[in-house]
């Protein structure tokens, strides 16, 4: 099994013009894409703060996110399980995330085997 | 009403309409807390504590007690967005130890209790007679049923910008004329409570017009103004004129299931299929009607109820006592003078006296103001001139009622109507 992960970039503005009737029904539909067996670990980041820092000739800079539009937020992570990237891509294809921002899916690089004795 | 639950076997669930419920009884708490001044704050944490379950729960499940979850986040949200602003405000200070105060003896207090109180006070600060009628509905539905502006809209068939403007409109109100959150006086208390009940059917007959395809969402407005109903009669506002208002939407409630189709077209009553009628919602609603006679006092809410409670008698469209009906109408358009009482008892005359006897009762409601641009009357008279065989006519009628502005299922049925009516004249029956 290879490890994957999803990330959840969105503008979080969309989630303030709901109703909490559709609010109720867009985070259970989270909560159960949450719950599948395949769903290792999993996060929210707070989408307000970020900085990007940065070193360059020993100068250190900071700035605000990388974002230049605000959908860029990065908002969560998962991490899921498949035997392939193909299954990993199909696994996440129902992502209910996908109807309000992007899933950006990227396997994790495995250590490689060093070859021993 | 069974709660039920939503999501996948297994993983955690939430009541329905638990983010809805908890959104109005917190507004209804910060506002009585703080005073109607400070509503938008305390709108806004609710908000907030919503947007922060919605953000965290998916990832780190639902809390215990996610009423008092939510409950806690808003509250503190709401001292936080005060202490910002004690800069500018010389009361913030005070407001802060009250709310500090109370919040402490949240745990202890019977919180139900509180709360329902909490929503009946917002009930008539929502109905206040120095809002308009038609924000009255509005506003309302936004803070004491948890609707929001797009569901609105979406309901009484009108955009986001009406319906958002007639809140900002109404908020302003509340603000200017500093409407209290508390029951009204003894002396005002009678006028007061009519003018919440109007609003509760106005809201009920909102969802229960059929029109567009968001039968869900119009369903649930129907059930909230029966919640509310049942709310005033269950308090010490109680009154046999709340227990007939909650009779007439139980009953008519019950018909819901059966007056659209498969397709989502409408059926009319006669054509409904009974079975599907809610017996729960009928044993309700006579259960209500019962105690709602006891006295003397006839309103226009024991009228109506009657009304509903001899079609859901009848064990068949055939059977169904319109004697009974035409008499309750007669009662009702005295009591009223509405032109559209009087279309609906111009269709019981019909039922008793024949067609031409209803479309004489219709006449001299021909151009009423009340009518303009309505399908509903030009539908009606198109009935009966087909019932009198009168096809030519009654495809003028169809034609008219097309005109007019109306829902798809509603445009569906006159076009089948103005199809029948013209192949009945082509072959001359």
């Amino acid at each position: 099994m290879s490890k994957y992960i999803l990330l959840l970039r969105n503008d979080p503005s969309g989630w303030e013009k709901m109703s909490p009737e559709d609010m109720q029904k867009w985070m259970q539909r989270y909560i159960d894409w949450n719950n599948k067996p395949y769903v290792v670990q999993s996060d929210r980041l707070d989408s307000f703060t970020g900085r990007v820092m940065q070193k360059k000739d020993g100068k250190l800079s900071v700035t605000d996110g990388p974002y230049g539009e605000s959908h860029e937020v990065l908002g969560g992570y998962y991490t899921i399980e498949a035997k392939d990237f193909d299954e990993a891509v199909k696994l996440s294809s129902d992502h209910p995330h996908a109807e309000h921002g992007t899933v950006e899916i990227r396997e994790i690089m495995a250590m490689p085997e060093h070859g021993r004795g | 009403m069974t709660e039920e639950v939503q999501g996948e076997p297994g993983g955690p669930v939430l009541l329905e309409h638990l983010f809805r419920r908890e959104a109005v009884r917190i507004v209804a708490w910060l506002a009585r807390q703080l005073g109607s001044q400070h509503l938008q704050l305390a709108e806004d944490a609710a908000q907030e504590a919503m947007l922060r379950a919605a953000q965290l729960w998916p990832f780190r499940g639902v809390p215990e007690r996610p009423e008092g979850w939510l409950f806690r986040v808003a509250y503190n949200h709401a001292i936080s967005a005060l202490r910002k602003g004690v800069r500018f405000d010389d009361k913030a200070e005070a407001l802060i130890a009250a709310l500090e105060s109370r919040g402490e003896q949240t745990d202890a207090l019977d919180l139900d209790e509180t709360l329902r109180d909490d929503e009946l006070c917002m009930i008539f600060m929502c109905c206040h007679p120095e809002i308009s009628q038609d924000a009255r509905v509005a506003l309302s539905l936004k803070l004491v049923a948890g609707f929001g502006v797009g569901e609105i809209a979406r309901v009484f068939l009108v955009d986001e910008a009406t319906v958002a403007q007639r809140l900002v409109r109404a908020k302003k109100v509340i603000r200017e004329k500093r409407l209290p959150l508390a029951m009204p006086r003894k002396a005002a208390l009678s006028v007061r409570l009519d003018s919440v009940l109007e609003a509760i059917y106005l809201m009920f007959s909102g969802g229960y017009a059929a029109s567009s395809g968001e039968i869900l969402i119009r369903q649930d407005v129907c059930m909230e103004a029966l919640r509310l109903g049942r709310l005033l009669a269950a308090s010490w506002l109680g009154a046999p004129r709340v227990d007939a208002l909650v009779a007439l939407m139980a009953l008519q409630a019950a018909r819901l299931p059966a007056r659209t189709d498969a397709a989502g077209d409408l059926v009319l009553l006669e054509e409904q299929n009974r079975g599907l009628w809610d017996t729960g919602l009928i044993g309700l609603g006579f259960s209500y009607f019962g105690r709602a006679i006891v006295g003397d006092a006839v309103s226009v809410w024991h009228v109506q109820a009657a009304i509903a409670a001899t079609h859901a008698m009848a064990q068949s469209a055939q059977s169904t006592d319109w004697k009974a009906i035409l008499g309750h109408y007669d009662q009702l358009a005295e009591m009223t003078g509405s032109p559209v009482v009087a279309m609906n008892r111009a269709v019981a005359v019909m039922q008793v006296h024949g067609a031409a006897a209803g479309l004489r009762a219709l006449e001299p409601l021909a151009g009423h103001a009340a009518f303009r641009g309505y399908y509903l009357l030009p539908a009606v008279r198109g009935r009966m001139l087909m019932e009198l065989g009168r096809m030519a006519e009654a495809e003028d009628a169809f034609a008219e009622a097309l005109e007019c502005e109306c829902s798809e299922p509603e445009r569906r049925f006159l076009r089948e109507q103005l199809e029948r009516a013209r192949i009945l004249a082509a072959i001359g029956a």
